[in-house]
């Protein structure tokens, strides 16, 4: 025993024993949130239930199983229910049962003793649509143009209705857009004519023009828009929900129609392949419960980048003074320590220091001297991207720093007394010999930072991210990158989609799915800034010394 | 103050008596060099001429003050936290501890190679060319040219000719240690000062790399500092032996090596201490 504690052997293990532990729980933490995330995608059975009460009645609840759990029996005390003595416990299932505007919850738990049969036959149907959540049930007739024809002609009239909703984003985003916006700042700059004093008749003659010719391209495009939404709305549905309410629903409101029970395997995959598509790439419907999360990646990437545009700088110049320039005196050792400690500020105290010196002062300020015209509405005086990407580079700071002056200090002094000796100076040193050798070691800096501000959350919510943003921060209209509008976060996503939403069930696959997003556009932007300082490794491999 | 006649001359060399150059045959003028590190005196009171054109070596034991000496000649010392310098080494008549002069051009005059090869993680082009490039010089053809004079000065030219741009740190530790030098001569310095060049590198590489100091001195004034007395003799036409911070003795190779004066100098190079 003594011999085998000699040996080494127990530490090898221990220390095996640890990097197994790490790697099973990133792995089953990935693979938790994958099978729940991705399950939402996947376009499962739709079942029938005839169900038999407590009362005697018959009734037929349709949808897609989501949960089951067991309960004690006692908690069904004091229903009417029934149940054989001596049983203990009751299993139950969760149903989605869509249909909003029938029902007022589209969840549902069915006790299972109750269920007479569950079948699931070939003609029940999904129908996504834009508004009351999803629709189960049976498709009694297709109307086109108010004439009923065959169900065979269904593929061919969605086809159409969603070539239609393309035009009709494109006009109402781009085309009408930018008209409000061109609005905005005519009106803006009359204002601003207005404050300054150098409003003439002439000038606002031509505003009036301006605007006018504005107004009647609206006017112009509004028709266009008009008559591309009665196109679109000419057909409709009639179909049957489970207690036999007939319903029509117009095929603009049709997102996607799945007989999921007739589909093959590869079907299955092909809709969960477009589900995740379009997961990624739509815009969130019914207050973030469902639709697509594109907005908060774009936004989580955006603002991530900007934190990385301006916390690099920052960083390696104050890394590079304290290493390089700063006496070694106790002044800096309180400046380390300071960073060190900064580091270990809770991120919310960041938040509320970003609102109130960020926002409200500087940006405050901002909008005095430079946006008089639009308040008492503020530009950057109020939350928005731009604080938010400083806000998270401060809260970044310690970590780059500490990375460069680490990479600076490993440096042999050869490499700088080489280049000294040279004739360089310290200045000329520095840029050509030490920063590049560096560079690996500030791309270290900067992944750590990445990863932390792409998880952050608690200091966004004060900066500048918001549930629901109308525009992207990138749009096409000048200056194109517009830092004052707040954005979408995914960790925020999640945090509302969880547990701000008014339908939770419903949403907790969306939360796992969002999750899952985030971990993947973290690792995948970690693993670009790995792969560029495993290139700059390579590139200004040290000796051995 | 030291006063050594030579006896014997190498031959083919020109006549010098240390104790009586003529202005235009010195190189660098040491004057009554004092040099503290905080409190603790690491040199004193040296005094010395180094001949132009010729190769001078810096012997003695380990801590003997020979390399804070030869650093002294470029001013590396000021890189020293707590390092305090008297009296004055004179280069072309002007002090180069003179407050007005500029230290970088005085390391473009007075080059140095240290004791391990520093090549920089560039390419071995971008290394022999790095001081041109810190002079301003980015013409590629004036780059070229000098390179390639600067590599064949220092006999790397064949061996590193077809792969310029790849990397320095691909070199042996001999062809690094030469690259380190033609990266010194490329801006064509007048003194070129060599920090135990060669007690990193095998035999071999030491050898090549003495018989380079033999074609250098044509150019250059060199300075060399060893702690290998058979280099010393080998290499050099004047041996300056330091002990304790002091300059004990200094005079051409062959007197100082066959007939000391000083009685620690024939203990050193009889090898009872050192």
């Amino acid at each position: 025993m003594n011999t085998w504690f000699k040996s080494g052997s127990p530490w090898v293990w221990l220390s095996a024993g640890g990097v197994s532990i790490s790697l099973i729980s990133v792995i089953g933490l990935l693979a938790l949130i994958a099978s729940n995330g991705l399950s939402y995608f996947w376009p499962s059975p739709i079942y029938q239930f005839d169900l038999k009460d407590e009362l005697g009645n018959n009734s037929v609840v349709i949808g897609e199983i989501y949960d089951r759990e067991t309960i004690p029996a006692a908690q069904l005390a004091h229903t009417d229910i029934v149940l054989v003595p001596g049983v203990e416990t009751v299993e139950r299932l969760l149903i989605k049962t869509g249909n909003r505007e029938l029902v007022s919850l589209d969840f549902r738990w069915l006790l299972v003793p109750q269920i007479i049969e569950m079948t699931t036959p070939e003609d029940l149907v999904v129908i996504e649509r834009r508004t009351n959540g999803n629709f189960y049930g049976r498709i009694d007739k297709v109307i086109q143009a108010g004439e009923e024809v065959s169900l065979a002609q269904l593929p061919e009239l969605l086809e159409r209705v969603n070539g239609f909703q393309a035009d009709i984003d494109a006009l109402q985003k781009e085309n009408i857009g930018a008209i409000n916006y061109q609005l905005e700042r005519q009106r803006l700059k009359e204002r601003k004519h207005a404050l300054d004093n150098t409003l003439t008749t002439q000038l606002s003659q031509q505003f009036a023009a301006e605007n006018s010719q504005l107004e009647q391209d609206y006017q112009v495009l509004e028709k266009q828009l008009l008559a591309l939404r009665e196109e679109r709305a000419r057909d409709q549905l009639v179909v049957i929900a489970m207690d036999g309410q007939k319903l029509t629903i117009n095929f603009e409101q049709i997102l996607n129609l799945h007989f999921n029970n007739q589909m093959g395997t590869f079907a299955k995959i092909g809709v969960f392949l477009s589900q995740i598509g379009g997961f990624v790439s739509d815009d969130p419907r019914e207050a973030n419960t469902e639709g697509g999360v594109f907005p908060a990646i774009f936004g989580t990437v955006l603002m991530v980048l900007l934190m990385t545009v301006i916390v690099s700088p920052f960083g390696v110049v104050a890394a590079i003074y304290l290493h390089e320039y700063a006496g070694k005196n106790a002044l800096t050792k309180l400046l380390r320590i300071a960073v060190i400690n900064l580091a270990g500020v809770p991120s919310i105290v960041y938040g509320v220091f970003g609102l109130g010196f960020f926002v409200y002062m500087l940006g405050g300020s901002l909008d005095q001297l430079f946006y008089p015209e639009t308040l008492p509405s503020p530009t950057f005086g109020t939350p928005g991207v731009l604080w938010s990407a400083i806000t998270l580079a401060i809260l970044t700071l310690p970590v780059v720093i500490v990375s460069t002056e680490e990479g600076l200090s490993r440096i042999p002094s050869s490499m700088r007394l080489g280049s000294l000796a040279l004739g360089a100076t310290k200045i000329e040193t520095l840029w050509r010999i030490i920063l590049p050798i560096a560079s690996p070691a500030i791309m270290t800096g900067i992944i750590l930072a990445i990863a932390r501000a792409a998880g952050e959350v608690a200091p966004l919510m004060l900066v500048g991210v918001v549930k629901m943003a109308p525009n992207l921060p990138l749009d096409g209209n000048f200056p194109f990158l517009h830092l004052d509008r707040k954005f979408m976060h995914l960790g925020f996503h999640i945090y509302d989609v969880g547990f701000q939403s008014p339908n939770v069930e419903a949403a907790r696959p969306l939360v796992y799915a969002t999750a899952l997003l985030l971990v993947t556009i973290i690792v995948s932007l970690n693993m670009t800034a790995v792969s560029i300082r495993n290139k700059l490794r390579e590139k200004y491999k040290m000796l051995e010394h | 103050m030291i006063t050594v006649t030579p006896r014997v001359q190498p031959d083919s060399q020109p006549i010098i008596d240390l104790n009586n150059l003529s202005p235009d045959q010195v190189a660098l003028n040491i004057n009554k060099l004092n040099l503290y590190y905080a409190e603790k005196q690491a040199l004193q009171d040296i005094t010395m001429s180094i001949p132009k054109g010729q190769v001078t070596a810096f012997i003695g034991p380990s801590g003997c003050g020979k390399s804070t000496l030869l650093r002294c000649i470029n001013r590396m010392n000021d890189l020293v936290d707590h390092c305090r310098i008297e009296g004055e080494i004179n280069l072309h008549g002007e002090n180069i501890y003179n407050k007005n002069v500029d230290v970088a051009q005085l390391r473009r005059k007075v080059g140095m190679v240290f004791q391990r090869p520093n090549p920089f993680p560039k390419t071995i082009y971008e290394n022999v060319v790095y001081g041109l490039r810190i002079m301003g010089e980015n013409n590629r053809r004036v780059l070229d040219v000098a390179a390639e004079k600067a590599l064949r000065s220092a006999a790397l030219w064949n061996e590193v000719k077809d792969r310029l741009n790849e990397s320095a740190l691909g070199l042996s530790g001999g062809q690094q240690q030469r690259l380190v030098i033609a990266r010194a001569i490329a801006i064509q310095p007048e003194v070129l000062l060599l920090d135990e060049p060669t007690s990193a590198l095998d035999p071999i590489s030491t050898l090549v790399i003495e018989e380079l100091i033999n074609d250098l001195k044509k150019k250059f004034t060199v300075v060399i500092v060893t702690h290998n007395m058979q280099q010393a003799a080998r290499v050099s036409d004047q041996t300056a032996f330091m002990y304790m911070g002091e300059l004990i003795e200094y005079s051409d190779t062959n007197t100082l090596f066959t007939t000391p004066v000083k009685k620690k100098t024939e203990d050193y190079i009889t090898g009872r201490y050192g």
